[in-house]
């Protein structure tokens, strides 16, 4: 798992069932200082907890599938929780 | 995810028999911002997109699990038609 921000919003009107209701957001991959780590990604927000500008969670590569209820859809990357703060 | 542009079709009669009725599409990767990337990668589309359409791939074992394609050999599918990315803050 690793730390990200929003970045933007992905809009895609046709998209397999499996993802039909779920946002698709760019998130850049952050440090823990909060400076920017790496290329931004695409993430599926299966639970729907972020919106532009939060801190999030993302999962990434075949776990992230593990985040939709039937673990059945077609992402690389999942948004699964929203940062409030770091310690 | 990936963001790609699909370049073209990938035709061919002998294939897996799990991959009957699928249809290949060339695809050239691109960046958040739309600027095209050197990389190209083949998928199978999930979703009926078409030459010039901007879409998402998925790639690895997460590829299978779309109804075209989960009893099939592949590691790439097209799995949404992108009609726009909205960048809210600057990535750098």
């Amino acid at each position: 798992m690793q730390l990200g921000k929003v970045i933007g919003r992905v809009w895609a009107s046709q998209k397999v069932d499996s993802l039909k209701g779920c946002p698709l957001y760019v998130v850049q991959p952050l440090e823990s200082s909060g400076r920017n780590k790496g290329f931004p990604l695409v993430a599926a927000d299966p639970r729907g907890v972020a919106g532009p500008g939060d801190r999030v969670v993302v999962v990434t590569n075949t776990d992230a599938v593990q985040a939709f209820d039937r673990a059945d859809a077609p992402v690389n990357a999942c948004i699964v929780e929203l940062v409030e703060s770091i310690e | 995810m990936i963001f790609a542009k699909v370049v073209g079709k990938v035709v061919s009669t002998h294939k897996d028999e799990n991959l009957q009725g699928l249809k290949l599409l060339l695809c050239r990767e691109a960046d958040h911002a739309g600027k095209l990337l050197p990389a190209y990668h083949v998928a199978v589309d999930a979703v009926q997109a078409g030459e010039g359409d901007f879409v998402l791939v998925a790639y690895g074992s997460s590829a299978r699990f779309t109804d075209a394609t989960r009893q099939a050999p592949v590691d790439a599918v097209v799995m949404a038609i992108i009609d726009d990315i909205q960048i809210t803050e600057p990535a750098r």
